[in-house]
């Protein structure tokens, strides 16, 4: 389990807890970093977007949907792994996961957020975005349920508030041990944030069960956003879009793209946080394990989706797919076809998965192929519609270009701000761990 | 019991949904019946529509980013190759499907159906999500990128029956809308009960310089749009989709010989 | 706003707040007193005439709050009977337009510069009367040229006036879309110098020799409705329509059958259409064997080979024309524009004349019974007048120049050197609402009302085919410091003095039409019994028209046919330019958007998608598929298209139905002045065009000039809206047709 012996219980705490409460300069030139890249590559663009209207980015008539909506399916997609992992691995009780889990599902909260941004990117007119939400209001005027987008604000809402009770909810034992290893300001804020945690049975007891519960409630949850997300496109009569396998497609790629994110992450943590000892081989090898089933599957459904729209021979699909296999966007396609589908199958070897520096390329690589995938959707379909009069072209501007980057900062911006708040490892579930003590502990 | 009854309003609700715009029957069914065979693909159509629904004139620069909005366009097909070639005009406008697709996209209700079949869009309302757009098939739908302005003084041209839209607001064929209401409004004046036919004239019939399109509620047998309608060279564009579309095309008749 | 001149900080401080208070603000209705007519939310609708080319169609436009709205055809006017065209509703965009002449200016320093000073009204026409004034006592009245473009009814008659008393017999009209090859043509061959009437409604095969009359030839909205008609208008009747020219046109694109024989040999063709037709004994006229012997030498086979039209298809064709109940040939575009137009017009005339399509339901009609009694385009003198008045101002014998409604700077190829010859005219006067070239080579400008202000009256050529005369009126009020034409040109006349204001007494131009009505009115009281003339003014007002639909044809005898025997003449046109230096032929087109050019300041026509190409905002040269693949060009590669006379560089178009060893031109960009929508847009191809003319019309042959292209190697966007031309298979045009 530990690569570097294991650790006694207060090295446990002190290795977890001085990520917290000790703060370098690094920290804080990285935090300074970040930072500014969210503003400049992604609020002043859109600021800018805001003032002149959607205009700015590179969407026209061809093309109603262009690169925000293609992140906001990435950003959901990579919400994917954490929570739906987390509660997969504690049901089945797999004891790798203990170290991995509270980042990961931070990932959710954080990628789920960063999703929703781009939804407010992607309105024309963001400033009537509650207008979505089922509000009583005087003129006795719903949504429209049958939106599949209004099944997005209902499933996106109902994931975020899933996932972010359940990692409160996780983390609650661990708020208490940052309370009794603060003072001051900090330890009655945490005092607050851990409920006044004292440890007893009973409360081991409860949380057990809460989060069992909630770990059952939430996988189907998971499952159901990123179908949902998928009806968006699917439910279009579009060519290209209006697939039967979208749903099973979107959530296999959602926890694809999500597990090469923990690789990353981890990766991160490991080596900025020095969290070696408890992130180890196992993890690494057991992941790439999971990375690579789900990269057969993703491979299998893909050929599945290729398949269907040949042989089902309607003109409006094989056009559609013409343009995606050999249109301009081709050499895109078939990157992502590598990324996705071949450069995985090296996990096959033992050599790739036992190396953090060869998995965390593969884990990128993953996942720049599935950015483009969501792109290579949303346009190669659109500009291939039914009228070939209408046909046309889609690239993105240089605005949608910069606030993509800038979503890359704002998600590493809210993952340090939440280091500093809330232990990055499990510190109670790592010492679940731990052989039979030592006395000093 | 009291499951049964509930049952079968769900049941009788159901069967609601799923009838075009939940209406049991349309008021009117306005429909456009657009003979090809006397389609020259002139434009003046289009014009007339730019001027009576307030469009925007967006520049050249707009213009090349496939930023116009042009509620109804004509479509070129080529047919053959030199010197046995042809060319085919279709005017393509929102075709006000029964079971419009765009309908479903729209998760605020901004784009519904009327009691008279039109789809109808309403901008206030409307929050830019370009679902509708994207679900079109058609693809008779235009967007506000922008604020879109009149050099001074082309905005004293505007219509002031119809409204100047902003950005980030969808937009699209009402069927000249209000000209219907002022038809309405003036067969409510004269103690009808209805409009008669050819009272509603759309800006592009109107227009229309070798009388391609007509109009008409298709409720009415009488109208002319029902006798068009039922021409053996009717047909709507993507049937194979379902649409049910409120336009019907004659085909172009081809020379014997 | 004259307080400006106070100058100091507080008045000029007040009268800023009071533009802001007055911005603030909106008035509902923008006067103190505004007129009765004048009821807030309700719209009424004025008649009055299209000014945008020269069909003359009623319109109606519709007004609120003292805005005008809309432009719809007039339903009760027999010319546009409802309907109107593209450029006609783009009429709002004439009077609302951005770059409108505002007030009267003068060129501030020299013609080149192009910027101007604001004058006053009074200050401007004391000028102009002055000068003419004392050129009229000096004898010099002649020193005085008038130019127009085709302007007719009572303005044209007004501008008559002014001249012939002032003394000057230079009043001439230029307007490049006049069918001047037409005119001649139909003189020679009909002894008429109006324009028929072309039965296209009742016709049942349409034989077009390059006229593109659903979109730019003579009556475009009346041809287009007729044209409905001929398709699907009669029960189980369907009339077909065949189109002869080398780069389809709309025209050609709704013609079942499309020919594109080589180009300048279309009028040929008709004669082996004639030859045939005589050869099968389909005319049985007893001038029978005079035509026999003209037209022995045009037999199919020689024909064949000189139009590239096989023989097949002449015997096919000449045969279907003949056995049609009603057939019809027309002329126009290129095939009336080359070095032998006015034998082709002859040429297709005379086909008309065999087929008996004259005075014939379906057919042709002459219509010597206008309503008032000028013969219109009388005064068009065509590019040889241009040429002379060129020179004429080059030697120096133009003193004045007056030009309203023509730019010939634009309009004349370049070699015309027409800019260069105003320079040595001292006094250019331009009445105009906007500065298109040749406005701004003026000394003074004279800021007109556009047609929409205005009062005047006009009478259709071609007209309806039976009497028919229209009323403009001025819809709404002037929008600026400005006047009517009419009321310019008897303005002037007060102030040159003499005999003028005591012969041209009308205070105004409404005077004046009614004037004029009136006198017609009085000659006409046999067929308008039972109204007096404020009834019958009242009514043709409130109608924008009046016509005798009753009355058709005054003269329904037959031409004779010696005339035209004796005028057939081999019309292959001449092309400048060696086959070997330069292989293409260059066509240049007048485009359904702009026309001739007036249309390119309009921002609803730049925006408007060519008809043929989708094209929008700017010009390129369209060159045959396999042409251009074997030249290796695609579209938007800029090309340099050279002629003997010129060279332009546009951006390649790819255009499938253009016959090969063609490259076709839009004319009606290219402007270099012109207001902020048409100014440096696209080429002009008038500046490829080598100047060479029929000398039986004097008109210029735009048609005959040859070309090369050469790939520059730059690239330029096309913006068009069209995507993929093909339906892939689709039913987009509808289910599989069984002709396909
Ligand atoms: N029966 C009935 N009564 C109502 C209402 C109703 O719905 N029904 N509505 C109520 C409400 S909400 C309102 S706001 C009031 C409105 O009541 P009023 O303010 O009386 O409004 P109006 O009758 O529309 O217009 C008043 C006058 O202004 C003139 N006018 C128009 N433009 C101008 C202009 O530019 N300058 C000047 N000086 N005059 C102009 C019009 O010709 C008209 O005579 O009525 C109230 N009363
Ligand atoms: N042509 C024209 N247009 C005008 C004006 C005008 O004079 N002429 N006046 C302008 C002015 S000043 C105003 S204030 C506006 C007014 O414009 P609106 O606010 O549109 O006023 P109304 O048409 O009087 O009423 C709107 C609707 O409210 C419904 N209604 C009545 N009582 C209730 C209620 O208790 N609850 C609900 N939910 N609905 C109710 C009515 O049946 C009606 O359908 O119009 C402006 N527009
Ligand atoms: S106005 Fe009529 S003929 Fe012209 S393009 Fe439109 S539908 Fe066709
Ligand atoms: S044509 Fe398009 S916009 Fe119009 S109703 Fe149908 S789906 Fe909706
Ligand atoms: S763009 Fe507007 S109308 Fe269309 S789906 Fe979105 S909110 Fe509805
Ligand atoms: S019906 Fe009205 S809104 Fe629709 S295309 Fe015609 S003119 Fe435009
Ligand atoms: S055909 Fe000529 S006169 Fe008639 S509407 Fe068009 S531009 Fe005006």
């Amino acid at each position: 389990m530990f690569d570097h012996g294991q650790p006694s219980y207060a090295e446990v705490n002190k290795d977890i807890l001085s990520v917290m409460l000790e703060t370098g300069p690094r920290y804080w030139m990285l935090l300074g970093t970040t930072m500014s890249v969210a503003v400049i590559f992604f609020f002043m663009p859109w600021f800018y977007q805001l003032i002149v209207g959607v205009g700015a980015a590179g969407m026209s008539r061809n093309a109603y949907w262009g690169t925000y909506l293609s992140n906001f399916i990435f950003w959901i997609g990579l919400s994917h792994s954490g929570t739906l992992l987390s509660a997969i691995l504690h049901i089945t009780n797999s004891p790798w996961r203990k170290s991995v889990y509270r980042s990961a599902e931070a990932m959710t909260l954080f990628s789920l957020m960063t999703a929703a941004l781009f939804v407010m990117v992607h309105l024309g007119r963001v400033w009537f975005v509650h207008w979505s939400f089922p509000i009583p209001n005087q003129m006795g005027l719903w949504p429209n349920f049958r939106s599949p987008l209004m099944f997005d604000v209902m499933a996106i809402t109902t994931y975020l508030t899933a996932s972010s009770i359940f990692i409160y909810m996780g983390s609650v034992p661990d708020f208490a041990a940052v309370r009794d290893a603060s003072t001051g300001t900090r330890r009655r804020l945490y005092t607050i944030f851990s409920f006044g945690w004292r440890g007893t049975a009973r409360e081991w007891h409860t949380l057990g069960w809460a989060y069992t519960f909630f770990a059952v409630f939430v996988i189907p949850l998971a499952v159901s956003v990123h179908s949902i997300v998928s009806w968006d496109f699917a439910l279009s009569i579009v060519p290209g879009l209006h697939h039967t396998i979208f749903a099973p497609y979107f959530v296999c790629g959602a926890i694809y793209s999500g597990t090469a994110g923990i690789v990353t992450v981890m990766y991160c943590l490991r080596k900025f946080l020095n969290f070696e000892r408890y992130i180890g081989q196992v993890h690494l090898d057991n992941l790439g394990k999971l990375l690579l089933a789900l990269s057969l599957i993703w491979s299998y459904i893909n050929m599945l989706e290729l398949f269907s729209s040949w042989y089902g021979g309607s003109s409006f699909e094989l056009e559609a797919l013409k343009f995606k296999l050999t249109g301009f966007y081709a050499p895109l396609y078939w990157e992502m076809i590598l990324f996705c589908a071949f450069v995985p199958l090296l996990m096959f070897f033992r050599k790739f998965r036992w190396s953090w520096n060869k998995m965390l390329l593969i884990s990128i690589l993953i996942n720049i192929g599935m950015l483009t995938e969501r792109f290579i959707i949303v346009a190669t379909s659109q500009p291939r519609k039914f009228l070939p009069n209408a046909f046309g072209f889609y690239f993105p501007s240089w605005i949608e270009i910069s606030i993509t980057i800038g979503s890359f900062a704002i998600f590493a911006t809210m993952f340090l701000i939440f280091i500093k708040w809330v232990p990055a490892i499990s510190i109670y579930e790592v010492k679940e761990t731990l052989k039979p003590l030592r006395r000093d502990a | 019991m009291k499951w049964g009854n509930d049952l079968s309003t769900f049941v009788e609700k159901f069967r609601q949904y799923l009838k075009p715009g939940y209406y049991d029957e349309f008021d009117y069914h306005w429909t456009m019946t657009i003979d090809l065979d006397r389609c020259t693909g002139c434009e003046a159509c289009v014009v007339a529509c730019q001027a009576e629904n307030n469009l925007p004139i967006v520049g050249e620069k707009r213009y090349a980013q496939n930023r116009e909005i042009k509620w109804i366009r004509i479509e070129r097909y080529w047919e053959g190759e030199y010197p046995d070639v042809k060319m085919g005009f279709i005017p393509m406008l929102c075709q006000h499907c029964d079971a419009a697709p765009c309908e479903i996209a729209c998760p605020v209700f901004a784009t519904y159906h009327n009691q008279d079949g039109l789809n109808t869009q309403i901008y206030n309302r409307c929050i830019g999500t370009r679902t509708c757009a994207v679900y079109c098939p058609y693809e008779v739908r235009y967007f506000n990128w922008f604020t879109y302005t009149w050099d001074e003084p082309l905005e004293q041209q505007l219509n002031p029956d119809v409204t100047v839209r902003e950005k980030g607001v969808m937009e699209k064929c009402t069927f000249c809308i209000q000209r219907i209401r002022l038809a309405k409004d003036n067969a409510k004046d004269d103690d009808r009960r209805r409009v008669r036919d050819g009272e509603v004239v759309p800006a592009c019939v109107q227009s229309c310089p070798t009388e391609a399109m007509a109009f008409g509620d298709s409720n009415d047998p009488e109208a002319k749009v029902s006798k068009m309608m039922k021409n053996p060279r009717g047909y709507t564009v993507l049937e194979e989709l379902n649409t049910t579309p409120s336009i019907v095309y004659l085909k172009k008749a081809h020379a014997e010989s | 706003m004259q307080f400006i001149g106070a100058g100091s900080l507080g008045v000029a401080g007040g009268v800023l707040y009071g533009e802001s208070v007055q911005k603030d603000v909106e008035l509902l209705i923008p006067q103190v007193v505004p007129p009765e007519d004048y009821s807030p939310g309700v719209a009424s609708w004025y008649n009055t005439v299209c000014n945008q080319c020269s069909a003359g169609c009623g319109i109606s436009v519709r007004i609120r709050e003292g805005k005008a709205k809309k432009i719809e055809g007039n339903p009760v006017h027999p010319v546009s009977q409802g309907r109107l065209c593209a450029r006609g509703q783009a009429g709002l965009n004439v009077l609302y337009n951005p770059d409108r002449i505002r007030s009267p200016l003068q060129n501030a320093t020299s013609r080149e510069s192009g910027s101007f000073t604001e004058i006053s009204w009074d200050e401007a026409l004391t000028t102009i009367g002055s000068r003419i004034g004392r050129l009229r006592i000096e004898g010099n009245a002649s020193r005085v040229r008038l130019l127009t473009g085709s302007t007719r009814g009572g303005l044209d008659e007004l501008f008559a006036q002014f001249m012939s008393l002032l003394g000057s017999d230079h009043y001439q009209q230029y307007d490049f879309t006049d069918p001047g090859a037409l005119r001649a043509a139909n003189r020679i061959a009909f002894g008429m110098d109006q324009l028929p009437h072309y039965d296209i409604k009742h016709a049942d095969y349409l034989l077009s020799f390059g006229a593109d009359y659903l979109a730019t030839w003579l009556s475009p909205v009346h041809y287009s409705l007729a044209y409905g008609h001929l398709r699907q208008g009669r029960d189980g009747q369907r009339g077909r329509t065949v189109q002869i020219e080398p780069r389809m046109s709309l025209s050609g694109a709704a013609a079942d059958e499309w020919i594109a024989a080589r180009p300048g040999t279309e009028g040929l063709l008709a004669l082996g259409l004639a030859h045939e037709l005589l050869r099968a004994g389909s005319y049985t006229g007893s001038d029978r064997d005079e035509w026999a012997s003209a037209l022995q030498p045009y037999s199919p086979a020689m024909v064949a080979a000189e139009t590239d039209v096989s023989v097949d298809t002449i015997v096919r064709i000449a045969r279907e024309f003949a056995e049609s109940t009603a057939s019809l040939a027309i002329a126009g575009g290129a095939t009336a524009a080359g070095t032998n137009a006015v034998a082709s017009v002859v040429a297709v005339n005379a086909l008309n004349y065999l087929a008996g399509n004259l005075n014939q339901p379906g057919g042709i009609f002459f219509n010597p019974d206008p309503a008032f009694s000028a013969a219109a385009g009388s005064r068009q003198v065509g590019m040889q007048g241009m040429l002379d008045l060129a020179e004429a101002m080059e030697a120096g014998d133009v003193e004045v120049l007056i030009v309203h409604d023509s730019n010939p700077v634009h309009a004349l190829p370049e070699n015309v050197r027409f800019r260069q010859a105003m320079e040595n005219v001292p006094l250019v006067v331009a009445l105009s609402s906007f500065h298109d070239e040749t406005t701004d080579m003026a000394d003074l400008i004279l800021p007109t009302n556009t047609y929409l202000e205005s009062w005047g009256d006009d009478v259709p050529d071609p007209g309806v085919g039976f009497p028919v005369a229209s009323i403009s009126q001025p819809v709404v009020a002037p929008l600026y410091d400005t006047l009517p034409v009419g009321d310019i040109v008897l303005a002037l006349a007060r102030r040159i003095g003499g005999e003028l204001p005591i012969r041209m007494p009308w205070g105004t131009m409404e005077e004046f039409i009614k004037a004029r009505w009136r006198d017609e009115y009085d000659g006409r009281t046999a067929g308008l019994e039972g109204q007096d003339f404020d009834a019958f003014w009242q009514a043709s007002l409130e109608a924008g028209v009046w016509g005798q639909p009753g009355i058709v044809a005054g003269d329904p005898s037959m031409p004779s046919s010696a005339a035209m025997i004796a005028a057939l003449a081999n019309p292959v046109s001449e092309f400048a330019g060696d086959e070997s230096d330069y292989p293409f032929v260059l066509h240049p087109y007048l485009t359904a958007t702009f026309l001739d050019g007036r249309g390119a300041n309009l921002p609803w026509l730049q925006e408007l998608p060519d008809p043929m190409t989708s094209v929008v905002y700017g010009s390129w040269a369209e060159l045959n598929p396999a042409t251009a693949e074997d030249l290796g060009i695609r579209e938007g590669d800029v090309l340099e298209v050279e002629t003997p006379a010129g060279s332009v560089s546009v951006p390649a178009l790819i255009f499938p139905a253009l016959r090969p060893g063609v490259v076709a031109m839009p004319i009606g960009q290219g402007h270099t002045a012109y207001g902020r929508y048409a100014r440096n847009r696209g080429a002009n191809p008038m500046d490829l065009v080598s100047m060479q003319i029929d000398d039986r019309s004097g008109d210029l042959a735009w048609a005959a000039t040859r070309a090369r292209v050469r790939n520059t190697g730059e690239r330029l966007q096309i913006i068009k809206t069209d995507g993929v031309t093909r339906t892939l298979g689709r039913q987009i045009l509808g289910p599989k047709n069984d002709h396909a």
